[in-house]
């Protein structure tokens, strides 16, 4: 009890300010209109924020599992793309094309994109599915081509390499030409190709065109930026400017194609003859 | 001679100075409070939750006059709550004598306008502040505090000449 005495005397001097200005504000909010109102608005407005701000921490907190749902449910879309594509070419399909492409989603754990020839590596392999010369999509455009795999992880040459070499069509053209990379910037690549007697326009849209086993057609890849006839060429040189930045990508998509062994299969059988 | 002080200062603030209100610009930013000077002329010894007591009682009443509980009670509780610690940075070298009063008289024009100066800078700006209650409005409360400050110091030292001189 002493104590207690002892301890207002020395801190009594605050304790007696705190609580006559609680009850000095207590008074100007219960009996000032002005200040009344100022009060209680604006606290609800305080309050509201708090309520945000707590939401979005909690919206963070469930990032991770947000994101895999998200990368899933993305392959998912983009399997169906790849699907309407194959609908409305006017040859009739089989069945079972509808189901030729399946997408495996995969994290990427390490790439480059500054060197000559830059490789991606991804954080599934041979267990998830993933076999060499299958192709590497994101949801902008292509990434690249499986070279190796391991159990856990797959081996990628990036687009951004030297000895690409991608079968690309302008879309609505009617024209085809090569993919490659000789520009050394990782936002552009290089038709090559495209004869010179064609017609094309800046802004016109790249796609896959699904000559080879690798990429399903129609996927897309770029817009035209500039083109020109190299002198004493038959063909155009065209400047894509890539939609995916491969610089900042931080999940890939591995598009398996469940027929690519029987279609390599065939063409080599009519090589060998 | 508090107790003449205090109802003395309170009717004059609540009769008098009340009644000075301007309705042009920029003069409607002025007003004159002098009931503060109750608070700053305690003696230096006196308990200082007494003195928080005191002003507390003072304020309340003066917002009786003004119609508007509390706003005057927390600012000049505010005040002289830091007027210990004003008048330990202000402390002269030989120290406060025991039962004086910090006025006009005893402590010199300069040493008297200072300390005046800082309390009443304090008490006004935190009373325009709760009497707008929003720092929206932080350039009316800037004005109102240096439109203020100015008259009421004015009155204030004169006052304490008229009233020190007898």
């Amino acid at each position: 009890m002493n104590s207690v005495f002892q301890l207002f005397i020395k801190y009594g001097f605050h304790l007696i300010f705190i609580i006559l200005e609680i009850f000095c504000f207590y008074l100007i909010i219960q009996y000032n209109r002005v200040q009344n109102e100022i009060f209680f608005n604006s606290s609800n407005v305080y309050i509201a924020r708090l309520a945000t701000s707590t939401n979005k921490m909690y919206q963070y907190l469930n990032i991770r599992q947000v994101n895999d749902s998200l990368v899933r449910e993305n392959a998912n879309l983009i399997e169906n793309l790849i699907r309407i594509e194959y609908i409305n070419t006017e040859i009739p399909q089989l069945d079972s094309a509808f189901s030729q492409y399946s997408i495996i989603p995969a994290p990427i754990c390490n790439h480059t994109f500054q060197l000559a020839n830059n490789h991606i590596t991804l954080c599934k392999g041979r267990r998830e599915g993933i076999e060499p010369n299958m192709g590497v999509i994101s949801e902008k455009g292509i990434v690249g081509i499986v070279r190796n795999v391991s159990d856990n992880y797959a081996h990628v040459i990036s687009l951004l390499h030297s000895q690409t070499r991608i079968s690309c069509a302008v879309q609505s053209r009617n024209t085809h030409g090569n993919l490659v990379w000789k520009t050394m910037d990782p936002q552009t690549m290089i038709l090559e190709s495209v004869p010179k007697h064609q017609f094309i326009a800046i802004g016109d849209t790249v796609v896959t065109s699904g000559y080879s086993t690798i990429f399903p057609k129609g996927i897309k890849v770029g817009r035209i930026e500039k083109f020109e006839v190299v002198p004493g060429s038959n063909s155009f040189e065209i400047t894509v400017k890539l939609f995916q930045n491969l610089s900042s990508l931080p999940y890939a998509y591995v598009v398996k194609n469940r027929f690519a062994a029987e279609q390599l299969k065939l063409e080599e059988e009519v090589k060998n003859e | 001679m508090q107790i003449w002080r205090f109802i003395l200062l309170l009717l004059v603030q609540g009769l008098i100075f009340k009644q000075i209100q301007f309705a042009d610009e920029p003069w409607y930013y002025l007003h004159i409070f002098v009931y503060p000077l109750f608070t700053f002329l305690l003696p230096v010894k006196l308990q200082n939750s007494i003195v928080l007591v005191l002003s507390f009682i003072m304020g309340l009443l003066v917002d009786w006059f003004y119609d508007s509980p509390g706003v005057h009670a927390a600012s000049l509780v505010f005040t002289a709550y830091l007027r210990p610690l004003i008048l330990g940075i202000l402390e002269p070298y030989e120290g406060y004598n025991m039962n004086e009063i910090p006025g006009l008289k005893r402590m010199g024009l300069g040493w008297f306008a200072s300390y005046v100066s800082i309390l009443m800078i304090i008490h006004l700006f935190f009373y325009f502040s709760v009497e707008a209650f929003s720092f929206v409005f932080i350039f009316d409360i800037v004005m109102n505090t240096l439109f203020t400050f100015t008259a009421s110091l004015f009155v204030i030292l004169l006052l304490q000449y008229i009233f020190s001189s007898k």
